[in-house]
């Protein structure tokens, strides 16, 4: 598959030797043009960009992941064309989809690398673990070493997936393996944040497809994801919402409130404090998102999602600490109360004494 | 008692002051004597309600002094204020804390807060009942004369008489001579009365006022007893019930003019003691006095108007039914015998007994607006001018039943009624109970 | 940590610690201090306690000839007590929140309803406020701690009202500043007035047997 195509030949080539139909592609441009919310007069820039976009280079570097990221971008039923894209892109490494194995997969990685010194785009899911290098290495390489090696001639870095993004689940509570982001180790490169547990697949096809329309990341919002995908909770586009304002909540699964549809705000829901697109695109080509299964949102695109306190704790619940330690805080007040009461009658015995 | 009152007050007032005796303490000892006093007094139910206060300001309404001035610093829980002060830094579980920003007090403070805790109360306890807290506030305003006069802040109209009753057993100069000379008199007119028995069941407690002057209260009150064929005496060594401690806060002095009384009960064996016609005595005897002596009191203590309940329950007393034709008549509830002592009900019971039909005011037994004098207030010139204006408030209650007639009974609360009438031409009969039953008493 | 995480962990326990040793102090070194023993004879020999029980509830209403003029104080004030304490209690997450505590919640009310009266609360707080700064008799009491205590009280209000409408910045945002006014509040309460709320009772209880052992109804 990959690695074998000319690279002088453009997108729209590859895209027209696949059997895509002009139409087929410009709906596909109008679709991701949309999706970015850029305005409709973009589209036929969008098309142009893309049908001359040079196929760029791509590292795909895998670290402490499980692999669900490329399942989500990869399983489909039928070919998607943001499967073809993604096909069309040159993707000079990717462990699980390339041929190669072995020093022959790391030497065409270093030959890639050094051939578009400076252009490559590079993808990175999974966590970095820096307090054992041990613990995820390839070839010998720490996850650490590979990242800053691939980084220095890179154009760009995109996190994909919540590990590479922020940490993940391995950065959980007590986060055993030192594991941190991309962004914790590489300052001075632009990283573009796609989180999800996993991300939704037309999210990265959209970040791709601005890259090379526009040479440039996507506007980001605070935790550096694309606005365009990130920018509103799930919360504000949560088809259930009508019942959160009212205050109609499903009060255990399967209840007579979940059969109806009612807010999950009760089991756990944390969409209102998620960014993603999960309400509006939705997954598997639109079938359906958590919220509509009737499970509630994790709030799997937030840094530290693992450790909000429990995925069927509400947002309003708090931690309130042992009992134990309430029980030893009123004693404390008895204590000092008793102390102070006794101080007083001592002062007011004397006071007493000394009135005839 | 008409316009010569005005002059009696005035003579009294002068006797007060000449009888004062001049502090000799240092400012500091002063204040720490203040200081002293507010610690000895406080307690733990006072402590909640210092903890209580959310300022609201409701407390205001209830006081007549605020409410006839609209002057705000009247308002009932502001005039506790050096108390509240002390509180906070000397007793408050979190004093340490609290001493970071409550300024300390100071001998200043007192004398600012003097007119605001006795000129401008009466201790009627109206806004004890009002405040949604639930804060005895007229109890802590106790509390802040008490550190007042410990430090020799009381006024001199109070204090004087203080002393006096302390180092003489007179009070305006009237003491065992003046009832002994009252008693002859009494005699002369065919009463008999025993003076100075060594046993009785009743001890009779007059009042110096009611040997000044032409009040008619002591005969009445003789005569009453004798219908009753109780047997009674009445103490030349102790027989004031007034007792200028409770006025002044001077706690010590208080404590021992009251066991005055009590050792009087004691050897005489009486098994109750009936006050005729004071209205701070009762308090400070059936309230307070066992407290101050350290002991429960072995013998009963009641106002008049309960002894004349009793006794007309008992059928021992037997009045006429006459209300004196064609009279609207109103009841004024004194203040420490209503609200302050529990005796609302029985001079209603004595009243209709005589065939009186009460119009009650609007705010009357335990609600009931004070005459303004009371506290001793009526004593001091400089409080006659918030007496005033608090004693409009009191004849508008009157007027609005259409009284023409209004009963009490309590000797200050008729002084100041009278004194009030004089001043506003108020045309209106006031009128004693026992005075009253004295006139209707059946044969 | 973000501020929210903060909020909802830490913070939390942190407050709820300083709430609980605060109270027990507070309440303790008050009642026990120096008890004075009445050694008088309580009228008709009747024991009190029945006069301080009454008096708890019957203080709340006080007597309409002692109220003329103070109505609009008396009932505004109720009445923004009763919507407080319905919007705490009685609002879905408030009740999530408790049940997360106690083990067990209870039926809530429609977000709607619940709006209305945390406006309705907070129209009437700003109220009394500008009373309190303009009425004579308060203007006399008035100390730092009746301003802060306001502020204190109405900011959870204000702010769980901007998070339930995303007003003003970005929900989470607005959530943990949500919770951390009410973390403020839960320190601010023992040392303040606010403290109220425990110690009315039992000053309401011995005013109510000190009258009634004389005989005056509580």
């Amino acid at each position: 598959m990959l690695g074998n195509m000319p690279e002088k030949q453009t997108l729209g080539e590859v895209l027209e030797q696949q059997g895509v139909s002009r139409r087929g592609f410009m709906k596909f441009c109008a679709t991701i043009t949309s999706m970015m919310a850029l305005p409709p007069s973009m589209v036929s820039a969008v098309a142009q960009s893309l049908e001359s976009a040079k196929r760029p280079s791509v590292i795909w570097l895998p670290f402490q992941e499980c692999t669900g990221c490329t399942e989500s971008f990869t399983r489909s039923h039928s070919p998607t064309i943001e499967g073809l894209i993604f096909d069309s892109i040159s993707l000079d490494y990717h462990h699980t989809l390339q041929a190669a194995a072995g020093h022959a997969a790391e030497d065409a990685k270093h030959q890639a690398m050094e051939a578009n010194k400076g252009e490559y785009l590079l993808l990175v899911d999974g966590s970095i673990p820096i307090g054992n290098p041990g613990y995820s290495c390839i070839a010998g390489m720490s996850n650490e070493d590979q990242l800053m090696e691939a980084a220095e001639g890179a154009a760009a870095i995109v996190s994909i997936g919540t590990c590479a993004a922020y940490g993940g689940i391995p950065k959980a509570n007590p986060n055993p393996t030192g594991a941190v982001a991309v962004r914790d180790l590489i300052k001075d490169k632009p990283i573009i944040n796609v989180p999800g547990c996993p991300p939704i697949p037309m999210v990265i096809t959209g970040v791709l497809t601005h890259f090379l329309t526009f040479g440039s990341l996507p506007e980001l919002d605070h935790e550096g994801r694309p606005v365009a995908f990130f920018g509103q909770t799930i919360h504000d586009r949560c088809y259930r919402r009508t019942f959160y304002d009212r205050g109609l909540f499903a009060e255990s699964f399967d209840d007579e409130g979940a059969k109806k549809g009612w807010c999950l705000y009760k089991l756990g829901c944390k969409a209102p404090t998620t960014y993603n697109a999960c309400a509006t695109v939705k997954w598997n080509q639109g079938t359906s998102f958590p919220i509509e299964s009737g499970h509630p949102c994790l709030g799997c695109s937030e840094p530290d999602f693992w450790d909000k306190g429990g995925f069927y704790e509400p947002l309003s619940a708090t931690a309130f600490g042992p009992t134990s330690a309430l029980l030893a805080a009123g004693a404390a007040g008895a204590a000092l109360g008793a102390a102070s009461a006794y101080a007083a009658r001592r002062k007011q015995k004397k006071a007493q004494e000394s009135q005839t | 008692m008409n316009a010569t009152t005005v002059e009696t007050l005035e003579t009294l007032r002068k006797k007060a002051r000449d009888a004062a005796e001049p502090s000799q303490l240092s400012d500091e000892e002063r204040l720490q004597r203040a200081k002293d006093a507010f610690l000895a007094n406080l307690d733990s139910e006072m402590a909640t309600h210092l903890e209580s206060c959310i300022h609201c300001g409701m407390c205001a309404e209830a006081c007549h002094y605020q409410t006839g001035t609209q002057d705000p610093r009247y308002t009932p829980i502001h005039k506790v204020e050096p108390l509240k002060r002390f509180y906070r830094r000397e007793v408050d579980p979190l004093r340490w804390l609290r001493r970071l920003w409550t300024p300390k007090l100071t001998l200043e403070d007192l004398e600012a807060w003097k007119p605001l805790v006795y000129d401008g109360c009466s201790q009627c306890g109206r806004c004890s009942i009002l405040c949604p807290m639930g804060i005895h506030i007229q109890q802590l305003i106790y509390v802040t004369r008490t550190g007042m006069a410990a430090a020799g802040l009381a006024p001199e109209e109070l204090q004087g008489p203080t002393d006096e009753q302390l180092r003489d057993n007179t009070l305006f100069g009237a003491g065992s001579e003046q009832l002994k000379e009252k008693v002859e008199e009494l005699r002369s007119k065919g009463y008999d009365i025993p003076l100075d028995k060594d046993k009785a069941d009743v001890l009779v407690l007059s009042t110096s006022h009611d040997l000044i002057g032409d009040s008619g209260t002591l005969e009445a009150t003789v005569k009453v007893l004798n219908h009753t064929g109780v047997d009674w005496t009445i103490r030349s060594d102790a027989f004031e019930s007034s007792n200028y401690g409770f006025l002044s806060g001077d706690k010590a002095a208080k404590k021992k003019i009251s066991e005055r009384i009590i050792n009087a009960a004691i050897d005489v064996g009486a098994e109750r003691v009936i006050i005729s016609e004071c209205g701070h005595a009762y308090p400070t005897l059936r309230w307070e006095a066992a407290n101050l002596h350290q002991k429960a009191l072995p013998f009963e203590v009641q106002s008049i108007s309960e002894f004349l309940a009793a006794e007309l329950e008992a059928g021992r007393l037997k009045v006429t039914k006459d209300a004196g034709g064609n009279r609207t008549w109103a009841y004024h509830d004194s203040c420490k015998m209503g609200r302050l002592g529990g005796a609302i009900e029985e001079p209603r019971a004595v009243l209709r007994a005589m065939g009186v039909e009460i119009k009650e005011m609007e705010s009357h037994g335990r609600t009931n607006l004070c005459c303004g004098g009371g506290g001793g207030v009526i004593m001091m010139p400089s409080a006659q001018e918030l007496r005033r204006k608090a004693f409009t408030l009191k004849r508008e209650d009157v007027d609005n039943t259409g009284a023409t007639d209004v009963a009490v009974s309590c000797g200050g609360c008729r002084t100041t009624l009278e004194t009030g009438k004089a001043e506003t031409n108020w045309n209106i009969n006031i009128h004693s109970l026992v005075e009253m039953v004295a006139d209707r008493l059946a044969n | 940590m973000t501020l929210l995480d903060f909020a909802r962990g830490p913070g939390f326990q942190i407050a709820l610690v300083i709430l609980l040793v605060g109270i027990v102090w507070r309440i303790l070194g008050a009642v026990a201090i120096r008890f004075s023993k009445d050694l008088t004879k309580p009228r008709g020999g009747k024991q009190s306690i029945r006069g301080g029980l009454k008096a708890v509830l019957t203080y709340s209403a006080p007597p309409h000839e002692l109220e003329k003029n103070i109505k609009f104080q008396h009932y505004t004030g109720y009445a923004w007590h009763i919507g407080l304490f319905v919007v705490i209690f009685l609002f879905g997450p408030h009740v999530f929140f408790f049940e997360n505590i106690l083990g067990f919640g209870w039926p809530h009310l429609p977000n709607a309803v619940i709006m209305v009266i945390g406006i309705v609360t907070m129209g009437i707080l700003v109220t009394l406020l500008i009373r309190r700064m303009i009425h004579p008799v308060l203007k006399v009491l008035n100390n730092a701690d009746d301003y802060i205590s306001w502020t204190v009280t109405f900011l959870p209000l204000l702010t769980g009202t901007l998070a339930f409408y995303h007003l003003g910045a970005r929900y989470e945002t607005l959530l943990a500043l949500h919770i951390l006014s009410v973390e403020l509040l839960m320190i601010y309460i023992p040392f303040s007035k606010l403290m109220h709320m425990f110690m009315v009772w039992p000053s309401r209880y011995r005013t109510g047997t000190d009258f009634s052992r004389r005989g005056v109804e509580a």
